[in-house]
């Protein structure tokens, strides 16, 4: 179950307007989501939100992987509708759908980000951002070498079953010491690891003190700019209206209460 | 042109007391190909770590007598100005190549030090084409072979153009071809490239015959030093317990037999046609 | 009658919708000493991970003792079947070196008594008595390696595998390794090595199985099967130096196996003082 929610962040090379979109302007949309999500309580705006999101989804030809990730999210989703469906007096079936609602739509955003952004493009934001060099580069290698250390786990796993070790035996207390060989030898090992990572980076002369460069510069396009103004305009509006208590009543409809 | 000068040069890893290298005296010219090889533990890599300011940058300790790296002193000199002139190929190219395509590990180096896109994208094209990594650059480094990736740690040094290239124990995790072809492209970089090539290896038989010179070292000091023809056939060599090429073993037997090869041979094809040699002038006698 | 300890038939592994053996067929004898050699990526890690049951087979069947690894859990075989893998660093976990050992004999359930004796005994044989109480972290390269070879052989299993155990070992230390293996096979055990060092096989292996792309493509005698040129380059794999001398000097024609330096200087003089035969 778990293992389906991280193929619905993991990203996919793809040729559509979607991918082609800065990371920042897809941050934009990420922020705006989480922002109307939170103003509104309400099942129309967020099932709305969540539409929008589906649509991009089509857009960006990512929808299977999107699913994945929903369904990956449903458990928590429904978690969090119980929790409020018990501890809410009033409004209780509208407070609980809506608070589901906004849970999928959050990590609805997110995935269509993580989907179409590759994790290059976002370091590149990040720096664009004014976070140093050092800390989007530990993200970058952090990133590159999870794949590896799976690879690890397995292998001290292998290699500790293979003199006897049984994970699955025993009680709870058991269960948990009979990680500490796993443990051990892959935290020793991926220090070491991270030592020649170091090396590595100490001689192709990182540190060095003058301003780094860089080969590839994202630029904000047309349909970048044109898209940031849409996404502005769309969220400053609704919230505008919403203020002014001037937004159509279907916005507001609430399911009937038990 | 002298290169790499190191006089009575001593090193103690951190607080520790334990000398690891002891008194070393090396002279190193510009374009030679040097091979340094001892048991376990002699001090190889230490050895190698001083030549690119891994130490006492990045390793502390204590370092004393006179060191001289393409005038620069690595005790006074910051690593990444090192970095420009020494590159450094560690055994495991999976823990030197971290970003996610071969074309952004080449303009790595370059990047860190300040260059313009249009330079690196220049000098990228260049590498790539001396180095066969054309078709390869879109592709993510963890997607290759261990020796495909050897080559693009290789490349992504080797596009910094420094004037040595160090290389620890580089065909370590590599299988016997790929072990065969990289040795061939260290060859060819060191004669197109005109660069000087350090190796440290543990199997002498395939990069014996290319190298110009062996150094061998134990117990933290340099035992033997010089044209490996001579040096792998001297008594102290033996006594060291390294992997003496089997040709030159054959080659010592047959001194014991009293046939005496025109010179020693570094592999097998060299063999060969010594005794070829050797045989049809008994014939002709 | 030699015992069959090993039975393969059949055997296609798949990963990740790749084959990665396809249609092994295997027997293993009691006593053997057997280099499964390969180039990376062929297959041989593979192969050896079902023997004590980290893998099982995607269809065919692996038999250890006679019993279906299917039906055996990785503890069980492992008891039979001891591996040690190639890097100590993925197993090394304890607070001495005297409790590493002590490791599989713990989880294998045997009295105290006993785990005294053997701890004892593995030390000594991989010369590590001294370091009994220290940590495993403080040894050098070549003592870890020889501490996880010391864990496995602590609990006496019939069959003890190699995985690439001469990668970045120096001469003294492949020596060393070379000298163990033998000791074992004094002592009946069943040896498989898995390696792609064509020089350390020469002479020390009596039998040789060669996989490439997933398949075998030879096994049997050392004396064919290093002497085989063609077979070799097809596993991109190359001849070890004095059989390459051999072939270069016979014009690549008739090459007999030799392992030492000594044997090839011994046919050159019977060629010197023949010279008809040239």
């Amino acid at each position: 179950m778990s293992l389906k929610v991280f193929e619905g962040l993991k990203f996919k090379k793809k040729n559509t307007v979607i991918h082609r979109l800065d990371a920042r302007t897809k941050g934009l949309y990420v922020i705006s989501t989480m922002i109307i999500a939170v103003i509104f309580t309400d099942i129309v705006p967020l099932l709305l939100l969540l539409i929008i999101c589906f649509v991009l989804a089509i857009m960006a030809k990512v929808v299977s992987e999107w699913i994945k990730t929903m369904k990956g999210v449903a458990i928590f989703a429904l978690i969090i509708f119980i929790l409020n469906f018990i501890t809410i007096t009033e409004n209780r079936i509208n407070q609980s759908i809506a608070m589901f609602l906004r849970f999928l739509v959050l990590s609805a955003s997110f995935s269509i980000f993580f989907l179409t952004t590759s994790p290059d493009d976002f370091s590149q934001a990040l720096l664009k951002m004014g976070i140093p060099y050092e800390y989007t580069l530990m993200l970058t290698i952090a990133l590159r070498f999870i794949p590896t250390l799976a690879r690890d786990v397995q292998t001290i796993i292998d290699a500790q079953r293979s003199r006897g070790l049984e994970l699955e035996k025993g009680n709870i207390m058991k269960k948990i010491k009979n990680y500490i060989p796993i443990l051990i030898p892959l935290i020793i090992y991926e220090i070491r690891r991270s030592i020649m990572i170091a090396e590595a980076l100490e001689s192709r002369a990182f540190g060095a003190e003058v301003k780094r460069t860089n080969l590839y510069e994202t630029k904000l396009s047309l349909i970048d700019y044109a898209s940031i103004l849409i996404i502005f305009i769309f969220t400053i509006l609704i919230i505008y209206l919403h203020y002014l208590h001037i937004l159509p009543s279907i916005f507001y409809l609430k399911l009937p209460e038990i | 042109m002298m290169q790499i000068f190191l006089k009575n040069v001593s090193f103690w890893y951190g607080d520790s007391d334990k000398l690891v290298l002891k008194n070393i005296n090396l002279k190193i010219d510009k374009g030679e190909f040097v091979l340094i090889t001892g048991p376990s533990g002699c001090g190889k890599t230490t050895l190698c770590r001083i030549l690119n300011g891994l130490i006492p940058n990045f390793y502390s300790g204590k370092l004393i007598g006179e060191i001289n790296i393409l005038g620069y002193d690595v005790r006074k000199t910051p690593t990444y100005v090192l970095a420009k002139n020494v590159g450094m190929v560690f055994q495991n190219p999976e823990n030197q190549l971290f970003l996610s395509s071969v074309e952004r590990e080449l303009a790595f180096g370059l990047e860190n030090l300040g260059m313009h896109p249009n330079e690196i994208r220049k000098k990228i094209y260049f590498i790539s084409k001396i180095m066969g990594l054309e078709s390869i650059l879109e592709k993510a480094p963890y997607e290759l072979s261990g020796g495909q990736q050897q080559k693009v740690a290789i490349a992504s040094m080797l596009v910094m153009e420094p004037k040595i290239l160090i290389l620890d124990e580089p065909t370590s995790n590599l299988d016997p071809i790929s072990t065969l072809n990289l040795i061939k492209l260290i060859s060819d970089l060191n004669r197109k490239l005109d660069i000087t090539i350090i190796v440290v290896e543990h199997r002498l038989e395939l990069i014996s015959p290319i190298v110009s010179r062996v150094i061998l070292m134990k117990n933290g000091r340099i035992v033997l030093d010089g044209d490996p023809r001579k040096i792998f056939v001297e008594k102290k060599a033996e006594a060291l317990g390294i992997g003496i090429p089997k040709v030159v073993e054959i080659y010592k037997e047959l001194c014991k037999e009293n046939i005496r090869l025109s010179r020693v041979p570094l592999s097998p094809k060299e063999l060969v046609d010594e005794i070829r040699r050797i045989v049809y002038e008994r014939k002709d006698n | 009658m030699r015992e069959k300890i090993i039975e393969i038939r059949k055997l296609w592994f798949k990963y990740e919708n790749t084959f990665v053996l396809k249609d092994i067929n295997l027997d293993i004898y009691k006593g053997e000493t057997i280099a499964i050699l390969g180039e990376n990526g062929a297959g041989k890690t593979t192969l050896i991970k079902h023997f004590n049951g980290l893998l099982k087979p995607t269809s065919g069947y692996v038999k250890v003792f006679g019993k279906d690894i299917r039906e055996s859990s990785v503890a069980e075989l492992a008891r039979k079947v001891g591996m040690v893998f190639q890097n100590p660093d993925h197993q090394l976990f304890a607070e001495t070196v005297w409790e590493e050992v002590a490791f599989a004999l713990k989880n294998f359930g045997y009295s105290k008594k006993i785990i005294e004796k053997r701890v004892k005994w593995a030390l000594e044989i991989m010369g590590l008595t001294q370091y009994s109480n220290n940590s495993p972290f403080s040894l050098s390269d070549g003592e870890r390696k020889r501490l996880s070879i010391a864990s496995i052989l602590c609990y006496d299993p019939d069959i003890i595998v190699f995985d690439e155990p001469t990668v970045g070992q120096d001469f003294y230390q492949k020596e060393r390794l070379a000298e163990i293996l033998k000791l074992l096979a004094t002592r009946g055990k069943t040896i498989i090595v898995v390696t792609h060092d064509i020089e350390f096989i020469v002479g020390r292996f009596n039998r040789i199985i060669v996989i490439s792309k997933g398949k075998i493509i030879a096994d049997g005698l050392a004396s064919k099967i290093l002497t085989n040129i063609e077979l070799l380059r097809k596993a991109n794999l190359y001849p070890p130096q004095l059989i390459y001398a051999n072939y270069l000097f016979n014009e690549k024609k008739n090459i007999s196996y030799i392992e030492t330096p000594r044997e090839f200087v011994k046919m050159i003089l019977r060629r010197v003082y023949e010279p008809k035969s040239l």
